[in-house]
């Protein structure tokens, strides 16, 4: 449905319309267009545009980068096949498309076109300010969505490549990116519409429903695809999408850092300066293959400097890559994923395993970037390591700015089987530098390690020691745990030297101590013996009060008569913790209860405290 | 000037007791120790020692307190209290008896308390272990100079000072390095040669109280351990330094300087006073 632009806009755009319809015979349509009063045809309509595009195919695109430079006042151009870099000056007041063989910028009040490889101008049109935010070609017209005059509806522009408007609509409606094959624009709208548009005289030929929001429309390989969350492909059976029986493929849903969309809608305008919405992203590309599915098994997600590889079947972390520098943008291409980072640096990872295949330099500092990629393959790159050790590198990076990215990943690294995951566990829970979320996260994961025991043995032997600058303990009490879960009784000495660390926590003591009575043997009890005359009259709070109790039961365990003596010397003692007292009774009945009536060992007398005398007096 | 805190005070207190360097007069007073009257373990005592009642147990401390050395026989029945455990106070009252009783034979049991979560106990024990003297007690205030506690650490580097633990000069050193200013006077107490050069290399680099508190007792140990060469080496640093500190300082060594003592090192201290004197803030 059509509407009144404001006057400025309207004569910029009438007059690039009079221009061309005099030279080409276009001219401004104003037909029911994305009416809403439209009955659902069930494909009837669309399977005719299927029909009459005869398997036409999209006529392939550039593979370029084109980054935001200087003021968002410069764009540069890098074909990856090769091909000198290119710039254009130009005020932009959003993102330059790339869309086939074009970019479309504008700004300045003004609409212009480039050759994305050679960035040579195309042409220029005045828009009366009005900022193009999507645009598909198919290598003869470039159909370009500009937003509303009012900030409401859109603009539609088809414009030849050299320069001739072709078709000019004006709608209320929010329009979405468009693409083109064989001079019919395929339109997204409403979130859920693909109309089709034959441009030679603006008639909405055909007109899908589909069951998940939708915004964008593009071309890739030979393909025609729509979609924003999901992605539809243009085929034999988009007639059913009403039925929600389209060919379609999405991403597995999964926890990610950031909570990253595949796609931004195609009805919003991107600032020419990237956002963290362009630092977190996903990126995926269609199979084109039969069934459909997403290119190499891969997605990939980024977060700041943080990139990852994802199985496209199960969403299971397959890489991760810890860039130098922010990414604001990039495109999966067939085998890799190409980025640019915020300092103009262009790498190319390969698509299975993260590592660099290429890399390449926009030359200058970038506030943005487009990547387009159709055809461009990558070589082979040697993979950084094993997945925990990729991860450990982004874990060592303590940096503020990827804590959110770097706890999923000690999330995933604490499922790998992996030893070094525990080792990289290990050494993040004590160190100095690590942000605390980070710590907690890394001691809750240890503890349901069950591999890299060494590890944690090796870690047990530090203490807090103030001369060798060793100021944070290691997670004593999360190793002890996993220890005792894993039955190392190598670890037992260790823990037992944890029991008279005053430096560590009540928990990671209460942890060694009851690892001790798993692990433990005749040669701890000394420190066991130690640890329970210090505490048993002086313990508070209830995690000294269990290792109390667990010290006990060391003594009873390993102790032989001596510990019994000392035991049952605490429990004859006023001064003795009752809450202790009480649960150490428990011990000793569970114990007598096992021994039997006839292996009831000696039971040592106790040497009792002296009773209280009334008359006492203190000196 | 920086205020020399007070654990350093203390700290040096212990310090001047065992010097004395040819009637020379370090800082601080020595402190007198308290007259014992004869002391006999008696059964009773004993018995209190095993009470249940804290009050008499307490009661059996303070006896033996007072005994000091002379009631060194009772210090097992002692470590037997803290072997069996008791309450807070009381253990902290049985380390200060083992401390006055000077039972070096209670070292090793008193050092297992410098591992205790509670400071206060690693304070008492750290302070008992400076009295009862022996390789254990040095080896307990070696490992408490990497305590959390900074009181615990800086009477640990005290008490090696005072032990005249000489081996543990280059933990001193560290501990100097991490800001625990009583190993300046421990290092001053123990030091020999090219040690006692890098404590004075240390001035500039450090709080000036914090290094002399360690020359002034190089300065002044006898010159059976620190010979005069040596002495007018710590002098000239002084005077290089050329500051109205170091001439307070000087000044302070020069008014302290026995009458018996090096003439030539008085020489050089005097030199050195009227150089650095009108010298830099």
């Amino acid at each position: 449905m059509s509407r009144r632009l404001p006057a400025a806009v309207a004569v910029a755009l009438a007059a690039m319309a009079s221009a061309s319809a005099a030279s080409c015979g276009g001219g401004t349509t104003s037909i029911n267009l994305f009416s809403t009063n439209w009955s659902d045809d069930h494909g009837v309509s669309m399977e005719n545009v299927r029909a009459r595009l005869a398997g036409a195919k999209p006529a392939p695109g550039a593979d370029v980068v084109v980054g935001v430079a200087g003021n968002a006042d410069k764009i540069i151009g890098l074909p990856l096949g090769g091909g000198p870099k290119w710039t254009f000056a130009h005020p932009l007041d959003s993102r330059p498309l790339v869309a086939g063989t074009v970019v479309i910028g504008s700004g300045g009040g003004e609409l212009f076109a480039l050759d994305a490889v050679k960035g040579t101008k195309l042409w220029a049109r005045p828009t009366g300010g009005l900022a193009a935010y999507g645009a598909g070609d198919d290598g003869g017209v470039t159909v370009i969505s500009l937003s509303g005059a009012s900030g409401r509806g859109s603009v539609l522009l088809a414009i030849t490549h050299d320069g001739a408007v072709v078709r000019q609509i004006e709608t209320d409606k929010s329009l979405g990116t468009p693409a083109v094959v064989s001079r019919l624009a395929f339109v997204p709208w409403s979130s859920q519409y693909v109309s089709a548009i034959d441009l030679s005289n603006g008639d909405e030929v055909g007109r899908v429903v589909l069951r998940e929001k939708t915004s964008r429309a593009w071309t890739e390989g030979t393909s025609l695809y729509f979609g924003e969350v999901g992605i539809f492909r243009f085929d034999g059976h988009i007639k059913d999408a009403s039925r929600g029986q389209a060919t379609h493929v999405q991403l597995p849903v999964r926890e990610l850092p950031g909570a990253p969309v595949l796609m931004q809608p195609g009805g919003e305008r991107l600032a020419p300066i990237a956002g963290a919405t362009d630092r977190i992203r996903l990126f995926a590309r269609p199979s084109g293959t039969e069934p459909l599915t997403i290119e190499d098994d891969r997605f990939f997600a980024t977060y700041f400097r943080i990139v990852m590889g994802f199985d496209a079947h199960r969403g299971n972390l397959s890489w991760v890559h810890l860039h130098d520098h922010d990414v604001v943008g990039g495109d999966a291409a067939k085998g890799s994923l190409v980025l640019c980072d915020e300092l103009g640096k262009i790498s190319i990872l390969e698509a299975a395993t993260g590592a660099v295949a290429g890399q390449l330099d926009l030359g200058e500092p970038i506030k943005s970037c487009t990547v387009q990629v159709e055809t461009f393959a990558a070589n082979n790159g040697v993979r950084g390591g094993t997945l925990a050790a990729q991860i450990a590198k982004s874990l060592e990076s303590n940096e503020a700015q990827l804590a959110t990215g770097n706890r999923f990943l000690l999330r995933e690294l604490a499922t790998l089987e992996d030893e070094a995951a525990t080792k990289t566990l290990v050494d993040l829970a004590q160190s100095p530098r690590a942000a605390p979320p980070l710590v907690a996260d890394a001691r809750q994961a240890l503890a349901t390690r069950r591999n890299g025991a060494r590890f944690m043995v090796e870690a047990l032997q530090k203490h807090y020691d103030f001369l060798k600058d060793e100021l944070r303990s290691p997670p004593v009490g999360p190793m002890a745990q996993a220890l005792a879960a894993m039955k190392e009784k190598g670890a037992a000495p260790a823990l037992a030297d944890h029991l008279l660390d005053p430096a560590d926590t009540d928990d990671d003591v209460k942890q060694a101590a009851a690892a001790l009575v798993v692990l433990g043997g005749p040669a701890q009890v000394p420190q066991a013996r130690h640890f329970f005359a210090m505490y048993r009259a002086t313990a508070e709070g209830d995690d000294m009060i269990a290792a109390l109790v667990s010290a006990g039961q060391v003594l009873l365990k390993y102790g032989g008569k001596d510990g019994r003596v000392i035991v049952d010397y605490a429990l004859s003692d006023p001064r003795t913790i009752e809450a202790a007292k009480e649960r150490l009774e428990v011990t000793l009945q569970q114990i007598e209860l096992e021994q039997g009536s006839g292996g009831k060992p000696d039971k040592p007398e106790p040497a009792k405290p002296e009773p209280a005398k009334p008359n006492a007096t203190k000196k | 000037m920086r205020r020399i805190s007070v654990v350093f005070a203390v700290a040096m207190g212990l310090v001047a007791a065992d010097a004395g360097a040819q009637g020379a007069k370090p800082k601080g007073k020595p402190v007198a120790g308290p007259v014992a009257p004869p002391f006999t373990l008696t059964p009773a005592l004993q018995q209190k020692l095993k009470s249940a009642d804290e009050a008499q147990v307490r009661a059996a401390l303070d006896d033996l307190r007072l005994g000091g050395k002379a009631a060194q026989a009772a210090a097992p029945s002692v470590v037997e209290l803290l072997e069996r455990g008791t309450t807070a106070s009381l253990t902290e009252a049985a380390l200060d008896t083992l401390g006055d009783m000077e039972a070096e034979s209670a070292s090793e049991h008193i050092a297992v308390y410098t591992h205790h979560r509670d400071v206060a106990m690693r304070r008492a024990a750290v302070k008992a272990l400076i009295k009862t003297k022996g390789a254990a007690a040095i080896k307990g205030l070696r490992h408490a100079l990497s305590d959390a506690d900074p009181m615990v650490r800086g009477v640990a580097a005290t008490g090696l000072g005072t032990l005249k633990a000489k081996d543990a000069v280059p933990d001193l050193y560290v501990a100097l390095d991490r800001k625990i200013a009583e190993a300046a006077a421990a290092i001053g107490q123990l030091c020999t040669g090219a040690d006692c050069d890098q404590l004075s290399a240390k001035l500039g680099r450090l709080p000036f109280d914090v290094v002399t508190g360690g020359l002034d007792q190089i300065l002044f140990r006898p010159t059976s351990e620190i010979t005069d060469d040596d002495k007018v080496k710590v002098i000239g640093k002084l005077r290089e330094l050329g500051t109205q500190e170091a001439n307070k300082f000087l000044k302070d060594v020069q008014a302290r300087w026995p009458k018996g003592g090096s003439a030539r090192v008085r020489q050089s201290i005097d030199q050195a006073v009227l150089a650095t004197a009108g010298g830099a803030q």
